[in-house]
């Protein structure tokens, strides 16, 4: 038996079967925390990623979820091997982390936990998962503030510690999390969920070690890694060779710069040129400026199911300690999505006048993250809406963009519906339409974004935001026009109207209506040769006044 | 004057249509069974219906039931061959249709093209009134514009119109208020609300549902009509039936109402064929797998009971939101694996197969119609498995020189030989089936070796056993008429109806009156349906199940509930059940509050379903049936000399161990060597298999 397993080695089918299992027990463990978790923005939005690794923290396979999130794993592995001692990694035990300076990567709402699996005495893989928990404690519900100055504010840090050891859960660790958490019975179920998915994988990696010998298993890790290397350095092959560089203000006045150099097998990111790192809480750790960086090059190399550490192996990054882009202690790093998000679309607008018809216009770029609370009129207990929004994509050299998707840094992410908001939340949904804001325009015009009203139906809720592409709006490409402006706007019950992009814990009360309006992406192409027929399609279905028809599209009625 | 009495069901698949008729001597007892296949015929289905029961001679005057299942409402979407549809909603709504839930299966394809709504903008229109997620009236229903509405719908040339209102789940008033008027002021119209369908929440799903229903009505009711007509024409004067997806079969006033029910019938029937196959021998825990020409279609069947799901999606793939129905669906894993699933090598040098599938024209290489790429029907006659002298039954001379030229030009990209190349596509199929096995059982907390595989379809003898092993399975069944057991299935269905209802209550002791309440409320309602058919209410039974999650969860746990009344000690039950149904799925339980989703309330009334009763037996000898031996390539367990018997000589008490094939005009059955086969009483082939034999599984 044993020296059959020997010869299938480097069978191919057996590595494929392997490898292909690897993604199935992604997929299950994704299931398992989908299913369980509590809160809605993992079950509903999925605002969550799962993903093995192999015994030193390198991604083995493409994971499931959103892949921004997928791409923390590896690197919160990695540090949690750094970080603890190698006799103290036993079977069953299960770590966890929050903190981007010890393994976090993204904020401290999002909690990565990441099981070792040992086979035969050898640490073979860890099997991890990481989801956004709804409050950590911290300076504000639901743990996200435009004002925090130190990580310190940001909530509970879990610096890569033991949760569980060899199968027994360490419950003074958990008393202590429960007890920094505003809701604690949510953080105790979506945490229940986070270890039953990452014991699911450990269980099917121990089938597989099992079934196919240990040799073999490693074998087929390390070839899919291989395997992902040649996918991205084929594609490499077919990208234009030199440096490319932009430098962009964003809306908080900051200029972000990028050098791209593509060489025949090295595709180098150079952030070193940016600015000192932030004194509130837009940031990013290196980890997740490499995220984003990975983010672009998956787009531009055409990854998918190769998403594993071969695939990134041509990926180098840049970055100055003490940046917004690689930032130092205390730094906050509440609002890290909206740096990661901007870099990501930065590299993006970078490149795609150099790519031919790779990359689409700019999009809405921004994850829109809505914070809304308060206490529920009908049951009197506390609500949190943790929920990015969708907005409009750009128009390509071959269509028009996608109208209400979700940013290119996210993916299989659900918004929630009016009826399930309506229940759970304790607000009206009075609409839930496509933004008819003008902009965009051009052969290929940007997708629409939304229009999304919720009205307050008890006194003293919160409500937070952090929108980005709300001065600076989304790029156009080859004659386009600019697309329009992500916003929220608070229409008070007098009928004043305030309008925010970024808002802590702004007090609102029973009847107001705080309207969230998300961009139309960047159009594609002179408006003036858009064909006749899809401007009085537009002009039909309302998305296009009379007067916009005649005035940029040239159109005659 | 007959003593017969003759069952019969016809199925319009894809490429064929099947009928199977059970015609039993009530005297004697003794049963007959006739199978007949012929062309599907599209887009004229009926005709197609005809030609098969014409073709297999029997009389349609003596047919005392005839079911019925069509792929027609599932091809009348994914072709885009309905009618042009409007939709009404409430107020402030319109584009959720378009905005639809904004996710995206393909992560990092920024060409991404969102599934474009069945209905443009301009043919959504509002109405202003709105209910409360109670269900009670916020602002009063506005129709002072729908006569405006519904010109300007006539004037575009719309035939059918769908109208979804917010919390219509919670109540459907506002929404019945349209109905009526629409159907007042438009009496020719197909119009269809969305509480008709569906009684839960998530609006862009219900929207979605209610959408795609009008825009396939008038097709259906056309295709129903003429269907009951040309039956009655040429004599047929019993109860017909249509399949459902959930398994059951209704009538077809029932069905033309609301067609859209029909959207998973073909694997609904064979899933629910398996189960009570599985039933009758004694095997509750069941996996099905269905494998055709272009897919595999798999459900778990648990206790004896198919599961029945309202979160399907049509086009869902991993390139594809797709979009959703939310109607009662057998909960099927389908994936593009079939026989003519095509097999390909990537620029690395990675072998795949599927989901592109050469279909029935040019199909497999091996039909020597001009297929120029190998496929999984053409590995299966490389290796053996598949006899190239009695292709399809001898009607196809299979062409061995294509099926050598299109492997061999794999092997070259693989660099292998070509029987390795051959071996390496029955591999990577059956790895693609085991994944859609696993989805079902491992994936949602299941043992899969502890079930019983019955594989049916054209491919389902072929892989069970290669499938069963590899998913530690002990006991395969390929069923009698494994090649058209969906209408086989059919003959077995009852007449059932699933209700899902959303309305969320916390499950403790105060509320065990309004869970009985709501039960009540539903099995009210079915029953006076029921009564309004002619069916009298202790013909009727009821299954209910509670949908229950913990508090502040989303995606809840179904709980079978006890019958009779609910009371705080039943609570107490059903809360119990819930924590070790939970447990079981996900690994744990938790100390928190329980709560109450919504019902599912299953009414199933007999209608004479056919009982099978033993084959007649003639004395033939096993000997009788071998044809005689050839070399067989068992991919991973090597080549062997098997036996190869004619299914069709086949009798019940025959048995014979592995390495063997059984041919039958339809399909191939692969015994392994160590495995052991009988025939049971009704003709379906039992074959054992001891794991020990395999090692470990794979080599």
């Amino acid at each position: 038996m044993t020296t059959a397993r020997a010869d299938s080695t480097t069978d191919p089918v057996t590595l494929e079967i392997i490898q292909s299992a690897l993604q199935a027990t992604s997929d299950e463990m994704f299931a398992a925390l989908r299913k369980t978790a509590m809160s809605a923005i993992i079950y509903e939005v999925l605002d969550m990623g799962t993903g093995i690794t192999d015994g030193e923290g390198n991604l083995a396979s493409s994971g499931a979820g959103i892949p921004a999130f997928v791409g923390v794993l590896d690197k919160a592995v990695m540090r949690v091997i750094e970080l603890n001692d190698r006799d103290d990694i036993r079977p069953g035990d299960i770590f966890i982390t929050n903190d981007p300076y010890y393994g976090g990567v993204t904020h401290l709402n999002d909690i990565v936990l990441a099981m070792p699996v040992f086979a035969e005495a050898e640490l073979v893989a860890w099997t991890a998962n990481i989801a956004h928990w709804n409050d950590v404690g911290g300076m504000v519900p639901g743990s996200i503030s435009n004002e925090a100055k130190e990580i310190f504010q940001e909530g509970l840090r879990l610096p890569a510690v033991k949760l569980i050891s060899e199968g027994t859960p360490i419950k003074s660790v958990m008393e202590i999390m429960k007890c920094n958490s505003r809701l604690p019975d949510f953080l105790q179920g979506d945490m229940w969920a986070g270890i039953a998915a990452a014991r699911v994988g450990e269980r099917r990696i121990l089938d597989l070690v099992r079934k196919y010998g240990l040799d073999t298993f490693n074998t087929a890790l390390r070839v899919f890694q291989d395997y992902g290397e040649q996918v991205a350095l084929r594609a490499l092959e077919g990208l234009p060779k030199g440096r490319f560089s932009l430098k962009e203000e964003q809306d908080s006045g900051a200029v972000y710069g990028v050098t791209v150099e593509i060489t025949d097998d090295e595709f180098i990111v150079d952030l070193r040129d940016n600015p000192d790192q932030d004194p509130g809480p837009n940031n990013a750790s290196r980890d997740g400026t490499m995220i984003a960086a990975q983010m672009v090059f998956m787009n531009i190399t055409d990854a998918h199911s190769s998403a594993n550490a071969g695939h990134f192996k041509p990926l180098k990054v840049l970055t100055r300690p003490g940046s917004v882009f690689d930032a130092s202690p205390p730094a906050a790093f509440a609002t890290y999505y909206e740096v990661e998000i901007r870099l990501y679309d930065v590299i993006w607008r970078c490149l795609a006048p150099h790519l031919g018809d790779r990359l689409p216009a700019g999009s809405f770029a921004s994850v829109c993250g809505t914070f809304i609370g308060g206490p529920h009129p009908d049951t009197g207990r506390h609500f949190t809406i943790v929920e990015p929004q969708v907005g409009g994509w750009g128009g390509s050299a071959f269509r028009d963009g996608n109208s209400a998707m979700f940013s290119g840094f996210h993916g299989d992410t659900f918004n929630c519906p009016a009826e399930v908001a309506e229940t759970r939340y304790g607000l009206y949904v009075d609409q839930l339409a496509l933004n008819d804001a003008p902009g965009g325009e051009g052969e290929h015009r940007g997708g629409r974004g939304i229009v999304l009203d919720y009205r307050v139906r008890s006194n003293g809720c919160f409500f937070t935001c952090a929108y980005t592409r709300n001065k600076h709006l989304p790029w156009p490409l080859e004659g386009g026009r600019e697309g329009s402006a992500n916003h929220a706007q608070v229409i008070r019950k007098d009928g004043s109207v305030e309008d925010y992009a970024v808002v802590t814990a702004l007090e609102v009360n029973e009847g107001d209506v705080i309207r969230l309006r998300t961009a139309t992406g960047g159009g594609y192409g002179d408006p003036g040769t858009r064909p006749r027929e899809l401007v009085l399609d537009d002009l039909r279905n309302g998305y296009l006044t009379e007067e916009q028809a005649r005035k940029v599209y040239g159109l005659d009625v | 004057m007959t003593t017969r009495t003759i069952r019969a069901a016809t199925d319009v698949g894809g490429t064929f249509t099947d009928v199977v008729y059970f015609s039993t001597d009530p005297l004697t007892g003794v049963q007959e069974v006739v199978t007949a296949k012929s062309d599907t015929t599209p887009p004229d289905f009926e005709r197609g219906v005809m030609n098969v029961l014409g073709k297999s001679g029997v009389p349609l005057e003596e047919i005392a039931f005839l079911a019925h299942g069509t792929t027609l409402v599932i091809n009348a979407l994914t072709e885009r061959k309905g009618v042009k549809t409007a939709l009404i909603t409430t107020e402030g709504f319109r584009d959720s249709l378009e905005i639809a839930r904004g996710n995206r299966p393909d992560f990092f394809n920024l060409h991404y093209e969102k599934p474009p709504p069945f209905v443009p903008r301009y043919l959504r229109r509002e109405v202003p009134g709105r209910m409360s997620q109670a269900g009670r009236e916020r602002a009063p229903l506005d129709l002072s514009g729908l006569p405006a509405i519904l010109d300007d719908f006539r004037a575009e040339g719309v035939e059918a119109v769908a109208i979804c209102l917010l919390h219509s789940y919670a109540d459907p008033s506002h929404e019945q208020a349209v109905l009526e008027r629409v159907r007042e002021l438009w009496p020719e119209a197909s119009v269809v609300a969305s509480h008709q369908i569906s009684r839960e929440w998530r609006e862009y799903e219900r929207t979605s549902t209610a959408v795609l229903s009008a825009y396939v009505q008038p097709v259906a009711e056309r295709y129903l009509s003429r269907l009951a007509d040309g039956l009655h024409q040429a004599g047929f004067d019993g109860q017909l039936y249509i399949m459902h997806s959930n398994c059951g079969v209704d009538s077809v006033e029932t069905t033309k109402q609301i067609p859209i029910t029909m959207v998973e019938s073909g694997p609904a029937s064979g899933f629910w064929g398996a189960a009570e196959l599985g039933r009758s021998m004694g095997d509750s825990n069941v996996l099905a797998l269905d494998i055709g020409g272009t897919t595999a279609k798999c459900s778990l069947i648990e206790g004896g009971h198919v599961k029945i799901i309202s979160d399907y999606w049509i086009e869902r793939t991993r390139r594809s939101a797709g979009y959703p129905i939310q109607v009662p669906v057998v909960d099927v894993v389908e994936i593009g694996n079939g026989g003519g699933s095509i097999a390909w090598v990537d620029d690395f040098g990675r072998l795949y197969v599927g989901p592109q599938s050469a279909g029935a024209v040019p199909g497999p290489a091996a039909y020597g119609r001009g297929g120029t790429e190998a496929t999984t029907t053409d590995a299966n006659l490389a290796l053996g498995r598949i006899n190239p002298d009695y292709f399809c039954g001898g009607e196809i001379e299979a062409d061995m020189a294509a099926v050598d030229r299109t492997l061999g030009a794999l092997a070259q990209k693989l660099g292998v030989d070509t029987a390795e190349a051959a071996r390496g596509v029955v591999r990577i199929a059956n790895n693609n089936m085991i994944n859609a096995l696993k989805l079902v059982s491992v994936n949602r907390g299941y043992d899969p070796r502890d079930f019983t595989l019955i594989a049916f379809g054209g491919g389902g003898g072929m892989h069970a056993v290669a499938l069963a092993v590899e998913l530690g399975i002990h006991k395969v069944v390929i069923p009698l008429a494994a090649d058209v057991f969906s209408a086989w299935g059919m003959l077995m269905s009852d007449l059932r109806r699933d209700y899902f209802v959303t309305r969320l209550m916390s499950l403790n002791a105060d509320n065990a009156e309004r869970v009985g309440a709501l039960l009540d409320e539903v099995t009210g309602a079915s029953l006076e349906q029921f009564a309004g058919e002619g069916i009298a209410a202790e013909k009727v039974r009821f299954i209910r199940y509670g949908n229950l999650r913990y508090e502040n969860q989303e995606h809840g746990v179904e709980v079978q509930l006890p019958d009779g009344e609910i009371d705080a000690a039943v609570v107490a039950e059903i809360t119990d059940n819930f924590h070790g149904t939970y447990e079981r799925e996900y690994t744990y339980r938790l100390d928190a509050p329980v709560e109450f989703v919504g019902a599912h309330v299953v009414a199933i009334a007999e209608v004479g379903k056919l009982a099978p009763v033993p084959l007649p037996t003639t004395g033939r000898r096993l000997g009788d049936a071998l044809k005689g031996r050839r070399k067989v390539d068992y991919a991973t367990e090597g080549i062997h000399e098997a036996d190869v018997y004619d299914g069709a000589l086949l009798e019940p008490g025959m048995g014979f161990d592995g390495p063997a094939i059984i041919e039958t005009k339809g399909s191939t059955v692969v015994v392994h060597p160590g495995n052991e086969l009988t025939v049971d009483d009704y003709g379906n082939l039992i074959i054992s298999i001891t794991l020990d034999s395999y090692g470990d599984g794979d080599e």
